[in-house]
């Protein structure tokens, strides 16, 4: 043992010199000559900052996940063709190879901390023919006759229950009654398998479904429903179908049944506004009445959270919206609704969440409350049981676009106006949450508290205070959490009228992922609301790498340059940063305007997985095809709310 | 002529067809719908299962309508044949099938067969190995190798680590962390080398994901396998799970002896 060691040690020291010998050549190439070394002078002065402190009470690691995931058990996918089960989307988010719904050996590069599977309700499994199939039981003489047997006093059930049991054993049970069995559990199944995989401090396995309302001709207004509790708050409830109604007020009257008769906690997440042609942000009610108190309230209380990215393109803002905004363009899906029906322009403007933001605010003047107070949240919406976003990973959305040579130019959809191909497919939807550990309860409240973002992918450290007492110094990469907390809100939180001369500050700091591309810039977006109602956006550039060569020239920044090379697919870091840490002080700063700031951090361009494909299948693909992006994570808002 | 036995033939299926026609009750019960207590029982069960209250009378009735409406419409669907060769319905079948196929062996595994797979999957239940090192952090592309290596000599000697390094979200230092964890938060490479670094010494540069660090791992714990009471739930839910699939396959491979399968098609 003691020779295993000391062998092991010298392997170390002999890497480590390896290293030290490559890190000196790569410094020598990259490094300018000539370079001043100012690091032991800044160093010098640097305050310790040791990590963890053991009083902390604050987030410490962010955990990844995905809030929406589809397996075979939903009716969409499984007539795609997937066959997959929660069970092995489970599997999969915790890192185990799994075979995919092509026979194909699929597994993540890093593992999930968490996961929502949320198949849809709406005939989940076989749970539709649970209501339909009862003739059918009754027409099995056996079971017609416990059924009798269980309506004719104590004894006579016991004596039918026996008789159950008895066939059970004997395998002799009617057909019919394993049928209803299953179907009866189809939701009962989910939950088990998600307390047989949820292992508290280690992985998440969230109790969740989609309610899938499409109200009459295919506008999305989806929602994924999140249970804080496990499956004694949960085992036992039906799911809501949108059979009887596609109101969201129906919903949200079910979640506070729900919490109302079993003490649980439930959340709902709407997603993709994009495919329902201008229904998910409108002002008034499903049946066109106008808005109220209580549908303001209720939307508010039960919606605390928006999907901005997945699969079927970003939500966060259109460019037709955000004419200033350079990057509000790519992966968008703005053709039609979920049915391919023709989209109008005049719809962009209820369907984008940065608008949404703007519009909320606003209708808080009228009505109190402002309904459409959403963080950050992502997800894939992937209906393989594959939740899989990684560019040079990506298991597609449908059975159909796993991976193939070919894949790029299937048919997703023959919209009226449009012919949607898989190559529209973005591999994105990955979501942070600032949970103070890994467990249903704490991600589940950091959910509820907004202290999330979402990431089109890449695991991009983010964070994002407010408060009035920061100090530029506060701006420190070792301090930044301590002092954040300490003195401000996180992202999702609330800041209270400024006192005269009071002007807020943020502290924003960003780290790329360890495992993927540096950092272009990080921009603080702001939305308010003006004294005549009016709303308006801005963007400030206020980090970016190459400071001393990237100038800002009216606002805008010089790109950070490109060194995607599509004939490997694949990227260099010689370019942008790799942390990115600083403050900003709103010099727009109105104490009287309702206001929101929200983060968004950009990477320098990388590949996009239709790259990859063509490159690992040799294929050429059309013009039209993209095939580099810049990735990038959204923060949940700060608001700011005046007296 | 009236000795043709196939007009007698024809005229004898003739007479059976009438026949059926005037006794069977099949095309009565194909156009009657009767609701049983027991349904609406079934119905209002449903709905309180949904929404944890009663349904009013008002929607009790509102039950029964979809009901009728959903039976009408979907048996005129059947006489159009609308269930024939739809992907829906046999896709549904198959689910069904399958669920029904892994749950008809329910017989809890025993010690024995927990052990046996305990032994034979150990790997999948190994508690990760873990260390605890500090770390000192410096960004590659502002810090001069020469400066790295001279904090490394400092450090060697004894100065207090806290001095020294660049700012940044990493931790500086870590306890008893997952190897796999430290990957993720410093990249794979850099976790792999802590994972073998000796052991309260001072060394680097080593590189992550992010830039270069001096490291100096303080402990380090290899994996371990707990016994089988630590770990039963684990290990409980992985057996189920195997036998779950496979026997899920047993049972398609039996039915499928049972079948002839020619194949009229070019194969690709």
């Amino acid at each position: 043992m003691d020779r295993k060691i000391r062998l092991a040690g010298s392997l170390a020291a002999a890497a480590a010199l390896i290293e030290g010998a490559l890190y000196l050549a790569q410094a020598r190439i990259v490094r300018p000559a000539g370079t001043p070394t100012g690091l032991m002078a800044a160093s010098l002065a640097q305050e310790g900052g040791y990590l963890p402190d053991p009083n902390r009470k604050y987030p410490e690691r962010v955990l990844w996940g995905d809030e929406h995931v589809h397996t075979g058990w939903s009716v969409d996918a499984g007539l795609a063709g997937a066959t997959l089960t929660p069970e092995d989307a489970v599997r999969f988010a915790r890192g185990e190879m799994v075979k995919s719904n092509t026979g194909q050996d699929a597994r993540l590069q890093r593992p999930l901390d968490w996961i929502a599977v949320t198949d849809h309700s709406d005939a989940m499994g076989t749970v539709g023919e649970l209501t339909g199939g009862n003739p059918e039981m009754m027409a099995d003489p056996t079971v017609k006759r416990w059924h009798d047997m269980m309506g004719q006093g104590v004894a006579q059930a016991t004596a039918a229950t026996l008789e159950l049991v008895r066939a059970q054993a004997t395998r002799r049970m009617p057909k019919v009654l394993m049928d209803e069995k299953w179907v009866a559990s189809a939701w009962q199944k989910t939950v088990d398998i998600m307390e047989k995989y949820n292992e508290p401090g280690k992985f998440t396995a969230f109790i969740s479904y989609e309610w899938t309302s499409n109200a009459f001709t295919g506008e999305n207004l989806h929602r994924n429903v999140i249970f804080r509790g496990n499956a004694d708050t949960t085992r036992s409830l039906t799911p809501l179908t949108t059979w009887a109604t596609g109101d969201p007020a129906a919903l949200w009257a079910w979640l506070a049944n729900y919490e109302k008769t079993t003490g649980g906690k439930v959340l709902a997440i709407p997603h993709n506004g994009n495919l329902s042609n201008g229904r998910m942000f409108e002002e008034r009610q499903y049946d066109g009445k106008p808005l109220t108190k209580e549908w303001v309230e209720a939307r508010a209380r039960w919606e605390p959270l928006y999907e901005l990215y997945q699969f079927k393109g970003l939500g966060e803002a259109h460019p037709a919206l955000s004419p200033t905004d350079e990057f509000a363009g790519g992966e968008l899906w703005d053709t039609g609704n979920l049915a391919g029906i023709t989209k109008q322009q005049g719809m962009l403007k209820t369907e984008y969440w940065r608008e949404a933001l703007k519009s909320g605010m606003r209708l808080q003047r009228k009505l109190g409350t402002n309904p459409f107070k959403y963080g950050a949240a992502a997800g894939t919406d992937t209906h393989t049981g594959l939740s899989a976003s990684e560019e040079n990973n990506f298991w597609g959305k449908l059975r159909s676009s796993e991976p193939s040579p070919d894949r790029w130019e299937h048919l997703f959809q023959k919209e009226q106006s449009y012919v949607r191909k898989d190559w529209t497919l973005a591999a994105a939807g990955q979501m942070g949450v600032w949970a103070t550990a890994n467990t249903r309860e704490a991600i589940w409240d950091a959910m509820k508290r907004r202290e999330t973002y979402a990431t089109t992918g890449p695991r991009i450290t983010l964070r994002f205070f407010g408060g009035y007492n920061f100090g530029a110094a506060d701006a420190n990469a070792d301090r930044i959490v301590s002092t954040g907390y300490a003195k401000g809100v996180p992202m999702g939180g609330d800041l209270k009228a400024a006192r005269t001369g009071q002007v807020p500050t943020f502290l924003i700091a960003a780290m790329k992922d360890p495992m993927g591309a540096n950092l272009d810039r990080v921009q603080i977006i702001k939305g308010w609301v003006d004294n005549a109602g009016k709303t308006h956006e801005a963007i400030f550039n206020i980090l970016w790498s190459d400071p001393a060569t990237r100038k800002l020239v009216g606002g805008k920044l010089p790109a950070v340059g490109d060194t995607v090379d599509l004939a490997t697919a694949t990227y260099k870091n010689s370019i942008g940063a790799t942390e990115l840490v600083g403050s900003f002080k709103d010099p727009t700063f109105d104490p009287g305007q309702r206001a929101f700031y929200y983060v968004r951090v950009l990477e320098i361009p990388t590949p996009r997985w239709t790259a990859y494909d063509a490159v690992k299948y040799r294929v050429k693909m059309g013009p039209e095809v993209p095939m580099k992006h810049q990735e990038r994570a959204a923060s949940s808002p700060i608001w700011y709310n005046p007296a | 002529m009236l000795r043709d036995p196939l007009l007698h033939f024809l005229l004898i299926g003739l007479a059976l067809f009438l026949l059926y026609g005037l006794v069977s009750p099949g095309e009565a019960d194909s156009r009657r719908i009767v609701i049983t207590q027991s349904q609406v029982d079934d119905m209002v069960r449903q709905y309180q299962s949904t929404w944890t209250h009663s349904p009013t009378p008002a929607e009790i009735r509102g039950l029964i309508d979809t009901y009728i409406h959903d039976e009408i419409v979907y048996r005129e669907g059947l006489s159009m044949g609308l269930d024939k060769d739809d992907a829906v319905i046999k896709r549904r079948i198959r689910q069904k099938y399958e669920l029904i196929a892994e749950e008809e062996d329910h017989s809890a595994p025993t010690d024995a067969d927990l052990d046996a797979f305990l032994k034979a999957h150990p790997e999948e239940f190994l508690r990760p190995a873990t260390v605890s090192f500090d770390q000192v952090y410096f960004d590659a592309t502002t810090t001069s190798p020469e400066a790295v290596g001279t904090v490394r000599v400092a450090l060697q000697k004894g100065a207090n680590p806290a001095t020294f390094g660049q700012p940044s979200m990493l931790p500086r230092h870590v306890t008893d962390g997952e190897i796999d964890l430290v990957g993720r938060e410093f990249g794979d490479n850099f976790g792999k080398r802590v994972a073998i670094a000796p052991v309260d010494v001072w060394v680097g540069p080593l590189m992550s994901g992010i830039g270069v660090h001096l490291v100096r791992v303080s402990s380090r714990a290899p994996p371990v396998l707990p016994p089988l009471d630590q770990i039963r739930a684990a290990v409980e839910r992985e057996w189920e799970s195997d036998r779950r699939s496979r026997s899920s396959l047993d049972d398609y491979r039996r039915a499928r002896t049972g079948y002839e399968i020619i194949i009229r098609a070019k194969m690709p």
